[in-house]
């Protein structure tokens, strides 16, 4: 494997080892010492991969992280200190596809990369080729999906999330069974992961996001594809 | 004032009274010797006064009704209501007006309060006029409420007036004791109204010098209290970011430890050993801080304790074994603090009866339920057992290795948020057990799963397609 990855830091020792260990892992490294910089590396590079501290200098992570999803749909992972809660949502809902929290290890944040590099369709689990929910067409292999015919950028959690769902309209998974298939968490993953992650895709698919027709929320238990 | 009251009554009465029965006698004198020589001049008969217009004649002058009384039960009455009230008459009033003098009473006639002035004429039949008296009678009901409602208003102002007046004298008194009883339940602000210059206004002065200075030393000890906390909170956040780089650093080294030369090598191992220990310890400090800040809020869903506890030591420590009932005990818990408390009970277990099997017992009835791990450890001094949840408390030093020495107070925190407890006593046979008990959740109640939560049992679950949420879904082990 080997992915290409931004990583914007902005303290150099973290940087500089996290830059290391990633190498080590198998990945191609770039990175960026603060957020206009890193949007700057970004347009130049176009890497497979974002990681983002979401503290920086002369741009925050955060904007960086909308700055980019104006434009492109590729997986960000945003580093968020411990405890603060509302970064995450924050950056999840600015368009972050997972957040790994500081202070981590090589292997935990090796783990979260791959995880959102890796489709979910390029596993061991073959599906049909294409499937419809609506008035939307999927195209499971190519990666796309159309409403009325006109295409709509879905990021990889994003696409994944409304695959996982569509396949089975009717039937309702526990966010837990999300964030272990869309994720990769096997144990205590963050619920919020998938409920800003359904949003964000309703803001995309759905007529009315405040009113959604294609993915339904079932209270007490989790999400499901309306059949 | 009521000796006033009934003088003033009898007053009004009596004026009212004599002056109708001025009018009443002056009137009936012109009727009887005036206008009925006028009018019939001869012998009166019942058919010679009806064609008299004498009836309505004197109707005319006031407001009065004639009763003609011809004797042998033959009467003329302006109104027939009146036909029978001669025979109502007292006797002091027909003889003195049969003698031909003006005689009167007070009296009810046809229902109504009346004033009766009889009288004659020479040999005439006996008229008797009859005067409405309503009009006083009106006037001095008024006058009886008016007192009745005078008297109890003064009554009410006498009482009003002797509670004040009490009240005037005790109230420095209560005053002080309300101030008291509010610094006693913890309102420093209470204070006593000062004023006068009796021994009352010195109680008050001394009182109130009294609760100043213990308000000022208590917004002291509060004071530099935060600023302990805030402190813990600021070097914790200053330390997040040289932390990280080690962690990181530590592990990427860690990777590398097989390309070491051996004396470095250990070097290495040591150095990230430690590094784990004060990223322990930071992470720690740091959770404690945002309790002390009271940041933390519980997200409480109903959760089956025993699938959750089976999922948490699955993954924390796979040696451990779990004993519990196979029928849900659900709680009203947070997956993430229970994982929180069972994990730092699990590591304290682990840590001090390595190699020892640890057991996990969990129990549940109606109103609560209870996780238990317990070690073989050395257990603990009796009289350490009720500190055990302190911070940084060490039962002993050999209890504290590779642990931050917080792990047990961040658990009873947790504990706390989720509006259980933990205890902690040691085993027959030697070893630790630490309980953990919570509140069991009424599965029923619908508030629990108004969060939509993750975790949350919901019987909605099932959408009739094969639903796959199971309880214990909501923690899988480590696969």
């Amino acid at each position: 494997m080997d992915a290409r990855i931004l990583l914007v830091e902005d303290d150099p020792s973290i940087r500089e080892v996290t830059a290391i260990g990633l190498r080590a892992a198998g990945f191609e490294v770039e990175t960026a010492s603060d957020g206009a910089a890193g949007l700057e590396r970004w347009r130049e590079l176009q890497p497979d991969l974002v990681l983002l501290d979401v503290m920086l200098p002369r741009l925050d992570g955060l904007e960086v992280c909308r700055e980019i999803r104006r434009e492109s749909t590729v997986p960000i992972v945003i580093l968020t200190a411990r405890g603060d809660t509302i970064d995450v949502v924050v950056g999840l809902e600015a368009g972050a596809d997972d957040y790994v929290r500081k202070p981590f290890e090589m292997p935990e944040l090796v783990a979260r990369i791959r995880a959102a590099l890796r489709s979910r369709r390029s596993g061991t689990e073959a599906g049909p080729a294409a499937l419809s929910l609506g008035p939307l067409a999927i195209d499971t292999a190519g990666r796309t999906v159309r409403r009325d015919g006109e295409e709509i950028a879905l990021t990889r959690t994003e696409f994944d999330l409304l695959v996982e769902l569509a396949q089975r309209p009717g039937q309702v998974f526990s966010r837990d069974q999300l964030l272990d298939r869309v994720w990769g968490y096997d144990y205590l993953g963050d619920s919020r992961l998938v409920d800003v992650a359904i949003g964000r895709v309703r803001a995309k698919v759905e007529l009315d996001p405040a009113n959604p027709e294609l993915l339904l929320t079932v209270r007490g238990s989790g999400y499901k594809a309306a059949r | 004032m009521t000796a006033i009251g009934v003088g003033t009554y009898a007053f009004v009465d009596g004026r009212l009274r004599d002056g109708l029965l001025d009018e009443a006698s002056r009137q009936a004198q012109f009727n009887l010797s005036v206008l009925l020589p006028e009018r019939l001049p001869g012998e009166i008969s019942p058919e010679s006064y009806a064609a008299s217009g004498l009836r309505e004649a004197f109707r005319l002058r006031g407001d009065v009704e004639t009763i003609v009384d011809f004797g042998h039960d033959i009467v003329d009455v302006s109104n027939t209501d009146l036909l029978d009230a001669v025979g109502t008459f007292p006797a002091s009033l027909t003889s003195v007006a049969g003698s031909g003098r003006l005689g009167f009473a007070w009296l009810d006639v046809a229902g109504a309060p009346s004033l009766v002035v009889g009288g004659r004429q020479g040999a005439s039949p006996v008229f008797y006029f009859v005067f409405q008296a309503q009009t006083i009678e009106s006037a001095l009901a008024q006058l009886r409420l008016g007192l009745l409602v005078a008297g109890l208003f003064a009554v009410v102002l006498a009482l009003a007036t002797a509670r004040l007046v009490a009240r005037g004298i005790l109230r420095p008194v209560d005053s002080g004791s309300a101030a008291a009883a509010r610094i006693a339940a913890g309102d420093l602000s209470a204070r006593v109204p000062a004023g006068g210059a009796d021994e009352f206004a010195r109680f008050a002065a001394e009182f109130n010098r009294m609760a100043d200075s213990l308000a000022s030393s208590v917004q002291q000890l509060r004071a530099s209290e935060d600023q302990n906390r805030r402190f813990v909170s600021d070097v914790s956040h200053e330390l997040r970011t040289p932390l990280t780089a080690l962690v990181a650093e530590a592990s990427v080294i860690e990777s590398g430890l097989d390309g070491l030369p051996p004396d470095a090598r250990r070097a290495a191992e040591l150095l990230v050993a430690d590094v784990r220990r004060l990223r322990i310890l930071v992470e720690d400090l740091m959770e404690l801080s945002r309790f002390d800040a009271r940041a933390e809020e519980a997200d409480l869903r109903p959760t089956d304790l025993g699938g959750a506890v089976r999922a948490i030591v699955a993954a924390r420590l796979r040696g451990a074994s779990v004993d519990g009932p196979e029928t849900p005990i659900v709680v009203a818990a947070d997956m993430r603090r229970l994982d929180r408390i069972l994990g730092n009970l699990l590591d304290n277990a682990g840590q001090h009866a390595a190699g020892a099997p640890v057991e996990v017992q969990v129990r549940g009835d109606a109103t609560s339920a209870t996780v238990t791990v317990k070690d073989r450890g050395p257990g603990v001094p009796a009289d350490a057992l009720d500190h055990l949840f302190e911070r940084f408390y060490k039962a002993d030093a050999s209890r504290h290795q590779g642990s931050s020495g917080l792990g047990l107070a961040i658990a009873a925190e947790h504990a706390k948020l989720l509006g259980g407890e933990l205890s902690a006593r040691n085993r027959a046979g030697g070893g630790l057990e630490v309980t953990l008990s919570l509140p069991t959740a009424d599965v029923d109640s619908g508030s629990l799963r108004a969060g939509d939560g993750r975790d949350t049992l919901g019987p909605d679950a099932a959408d009739g397609s094969g639903a796959e949420t199971a309880p214990t879904e909501q923690a899988r082990p480590n696969a």
